[in-house]
């Protein structure tokens, strides 16, 4: 058992527990408080998001600039993508979110998370953003099957996923293996 | 120290090598195998803390993305280390994510985690080792890794580590023994022949033996040489000794030598003055009584009351020198000791004794008497002259009784003869066995002195004692032993 | 041999010699007694020689009273010739002494005296002794000199 992860960032100590302090509170509040304290499905979501960035070799983001989570189309997650981003970030760069209308406009993303409204446009979609060496994740429905590199699974109370590795790779990124681990499915077609 | 007296010097050399040499050796395989032990569960549990960082970290993104699966996976590959009976992986909240059990039961995994404080914690109970290790991301505690491990490594090392210091023990303790056995000969042999040598002299009294000197210049030998030395002045002071013992014993031989001489001679003397005087006595009487019986018409009655005296007085002279020579001869003569029957010698005497004076009234009270060693003759001239004596001096009485017996006197056989005849006075007493002393008148008692003077050089001879005990007109008593007081 | 006892006093002192024969002359003794003043003498006498070569050898004397303390030659040594003799050795010896030594009797009686008679120092004593020893040696005693006994005068 040897595989070291790849992304072992040391957080911020102080900051970092506190959150997670907080975040523990809630949910324990929550927990009290409602008899189901179940998080939503697309409150993991959300956590997913904001984890994968720690899991992909990603290219120095220049300094000042923050890390974009972005979604395109109808956000589903609201402010829960902002609570889960919160404080977080990748190497020097603050974790951001950032909502767009257009792939272009996401080129300055790390993540994009392509909502189920544009499902009809999606092959268009994949296409524009080939050259953009970010990491589209989906929940629609054969989203890896047609080229998607990640795709939410909700299975019941949890959230498994699937990736298509070549896809990634064709983006520039390497993902981790530790990453792959935990997906139901990596895709490695040619 | 207790139980330890009938042993010998060598087996307590022996005894005190091995006693010594086990306890440092105990001791110091103790100290070892403690220190051993302790770096040993210190490494049983860095191994274990390694194994839950490694098994922690793997199952990070399990955790982070909620797969039991891989979490499982990743613990199950535990199995490969055979000390680990069961490990768990609890999410944030504390609820068990993934379990492993090595014996598939999964018996033993609390439900609900303790949280360590700190990033890590373990726990020894008597058969395990629980480690738990906060799973951390991004700062974060995402989770915690539980893994309980069986002590059996640490225990079968322990086993293994006091069989070694048992056979190490054993050895050494062996080994001691043979070197101790060898070596103490060296320290012990030269105790042990001083104390042979010592109880040699002390059994036989022999001091012309000495220890053997050892070559060493230790306490041992120091104390040998004193020893030798001693001996050495014991020999001497014994020769001194024997050396004043001679020279004093040789000193005694002469003047017995010339004491004896003295005596004989006096002895010789007295004999023949004694014989030589009476010749010419008997020529004084003889021719007294021819003057009395031839011219007795010529001379009137004075002349012849004169002649009687001179007569009377020879006949005194004549006892005298009987009893003079009787003395003299008590002295020269050989004494020849053999056991004497008492009771019939004093009964002989006292017969002969009585034939002597007809129409006395004496009672004879002869009691139990022992058998004696002595010279017969001398013995009998001792009563008899006891005996004539307590006749004499009992002659106003009617009866005159006579007592003779023994009795024990301060552990002492004593003989008595008993009178109840007239005493004398005890102020005299010391006079009594005086040659020619006499207590009484002449006109009351004939008698010359030499008799009792006699009977005490008789007794002397036998190596006993004689004295008396009297009551003027009571009676007298005369005691003697024949035999040195022991 | 003739019938009559001759009796012969070997003594020194004169007034032993006195007062003895006084004693014999008291018991009523008639013989004849002769007295020689010392060994020499006493031998002398016996063996007819000396101051006594006059005398007839066939007249022994038939009964010898003797000292044993004489000058010259002493009374056991005349014993002593006397009983290593044929002819004098039968004739009857009497030791007359002051001595009454057990050596001294010992040694008389291992020369063949025939009786020793100690002398006691009181007279009357001595005269029971004397009369004793007459009677016996010269009455009842057969002598082997004299045919028959001698009746005391």
């Amino acid at each position: 058992m040897a595989r070291l992860p790849l992304a072992a960032h040391n957080g911020p100590s102080a900051c970092a527990l506190a959150v997670a302090l907080v975040i523990s509170l809630a949910l324990f509040a929550a927990g009290l408080s409602a008899q189901t304290a179940k998080p939503t499905e697309y409150e993991v979501e959300a956590e997913y998001l904001s984890n994968f960035g720690r899991f992909v070799e990603w290219p120095a983001t220049p300094a000042g600039e923050s890390f974009h989570v972005c979604v395109l189309g109808q956000d589903p997650f609201g402010a829960m993508l902002d609570a889960a981003l919160k404080g977080q970030s990748i190497g020097d760069a603050p974790m951001a979110a950032k909502r767009v209308a257009t792939p272009e406009e996401a080129a300055g993303c790390r993540i994009l998370f392509i909502s189920a409204s544009k499902s009809a446009q999606l092959q268009a979609i994949l296409t524009a953003l080939a050259p953009m060496n970010l990491l589209t994740v989906s929940d629609v429905s054969d989203f890896t099957k047609r080229g998607g590199m990640i795709q939410f699974l909700p299975e019941g109370d949890r959230v498994r996923f699937e990736i298509n590795l070549s896809a990634a790779q064709k983006a520039g990124l390497t993902l981790s293996s530790e990453l792959l681990r935990v997906a139901t499915t990596v895709r490695r077609e040619p | 120290m207790p139980g330890i007296r009938p042993y010998s010097i060598r087996q307590k050399l022996t005894w005190m090598n091995m006693l010594v040499s086990g306890a440092a050796l105990l001791l110091a395989c103790m100290a070892l195998a403690g220190y051993e032990l302790a770096d040993f569960r210190q490494t049983l549990e860095r191994r274990l803390s390694t194994q839950a960082q490694i098994v922690g970290t793997s199952s990070v993104t399990a955790l982070l993305f909620n797969d039991p699966a891989a979490a499982r996976n990743t613990l199950s590959a535990l199995r490969a280390a055979p000390n680990v009976m069961s490990a768990a992986i609890y999410t944030a909240a504390g609820v068990v994510f993934a379990v492993y059990s090595r014996d598939g039961r999964g018996g033993g995994v609390p439900g609900q985690a303790v949280t360590p404080a700190g990033t890590e914690e373990h726990r020894f109970t008597s058969d395990q080792l629980i480690l738990t290790r906060a799973i951390g991301f991004q700062g974060k505690n995402i989770g915690t890794v539980r893994i309980q491990s069986d002590l059996h490594e640490f225990n079968d090392r322990l086993l293994r580590y006091t069989g070694i210091v048992g056979m190490v023990l054993a050895a050494s303790l062996l080994a001691a023994f043979l070197l101790s056995s060898v070596f103490q000969k060296a320290t012990a042999r030269p105790i042990m022949q001083l104390a042979e040598t010592a109880r040699v002299v002390s059994r036989e009294k022999k001091y012309s033996v000495r220890a053997p000197v050892t070559g060493n210049a230790d306490e041992i030998a120091v104390l040998i040489t004193a020893f030798n030395e001693m001996l050495e002045q014991i020999q001497e002071r014994d020769t001194a000794l024997q050396a004043a013992h001679n020279e004093l014993e040789a000193s005694v031989e002469r003047r017995t030598a010339q004491l004896e001489a003295v005596n004989r001679e006096l002895e010789s003397f007295t004999y023949s003055v004694a014989h030589d005087l009476r010749a010419p006595l008997r020529h004084i009487q003889g021719f007294a009584e021819a003057l009395r019986e031839d011219c007795a018409n010529t001379l009137d009655p004075t002349a012849l009351g004169y002649v009687s005296r001179v007569v009377d007085s020879t006949r005194r002279m004549d006892q005298l020198i009987n009893d003079l020579l009787g003395l003299a001869q008590v002295g020269r003569q050989e004494m020849h000791f053999r056991p004497i029957e008492l009771k019939n010698l004093v009964e002989d005497v006292a017969r002969e004794v009585a034939e002597e004076c007809p129409g006395r009234n004496i009672q004879w009270h002869i009691g139990e008497l022992p058998v004696v060693d002595g010279d017969p003759g001398l013995i009998q001239l001792a009563l008899y002259n006891l005996l004539s004596n307590a006749v004499k001096y009992t002659s106003p009485r009617d009866p005159a009784i006579i007592d003779v017996g023994t009795k024990r006197d301060d552990g002492e056989r004593v003989i008595f003869v008993r009178d109840n005849g007239v005493g004398f006075n005890m102020k005299y007493a010391h006079k009594l066995f005086g040659v020619f002393e006499r207590l009484h008148r002449r006109e009351d008692f004939e008698g010359t002195g030499v008799g009792l003077a006699t009977v005490q050089r008789i007794i002397h001879k036998h190596s006993g004692r004689i004295w008396a005990e009297a009551e003027i007109d009571r009676g007298a008593t005369f005691l003697f032993t024949l035999e040195p007081r022991a | 041999m003739t019938g009559t006892a001759r009796i012969l006093l070997v003594e020194d002192d004169p007034q032993d010699v006195e007062l003895t024969l006084r004693a014999l002359r008291s018991e009523n003794v008639r013989s004849p007694i002769e007295v020689v003043r010392d060994g020499e003498e006493a031998l002398d006498y016996l063996f007819c020689r000396g101051l006594y070569a006059a005398r007839s050898p066939d007249q022994p004397p038939t009964l010898v009273l003797v000292d044993l303390k004489l000058p010259k030659i002493s009374g056991l040594q005349v014993i002593d010739a006397m009983k290593s003799n044929a002819a004098f050795k039968s004739i009857p010896v009497i030791v007359l002494s002051s001595s009454g030594e057990p050596r001294d009797i010992a040694e008389s009686y291992r020369l063949g005296v025939n009786s020793y008679v100690q002398k006691p120092v009181d007279i009357m004593e001595f005269r029971k002794s004397i009369r004793a020893l007459a009677q016996y040696w010269l009455e009842v005693n057969r002598s082997p000199f004299a045919q028959k006994p001698l009746k005391l005068q």
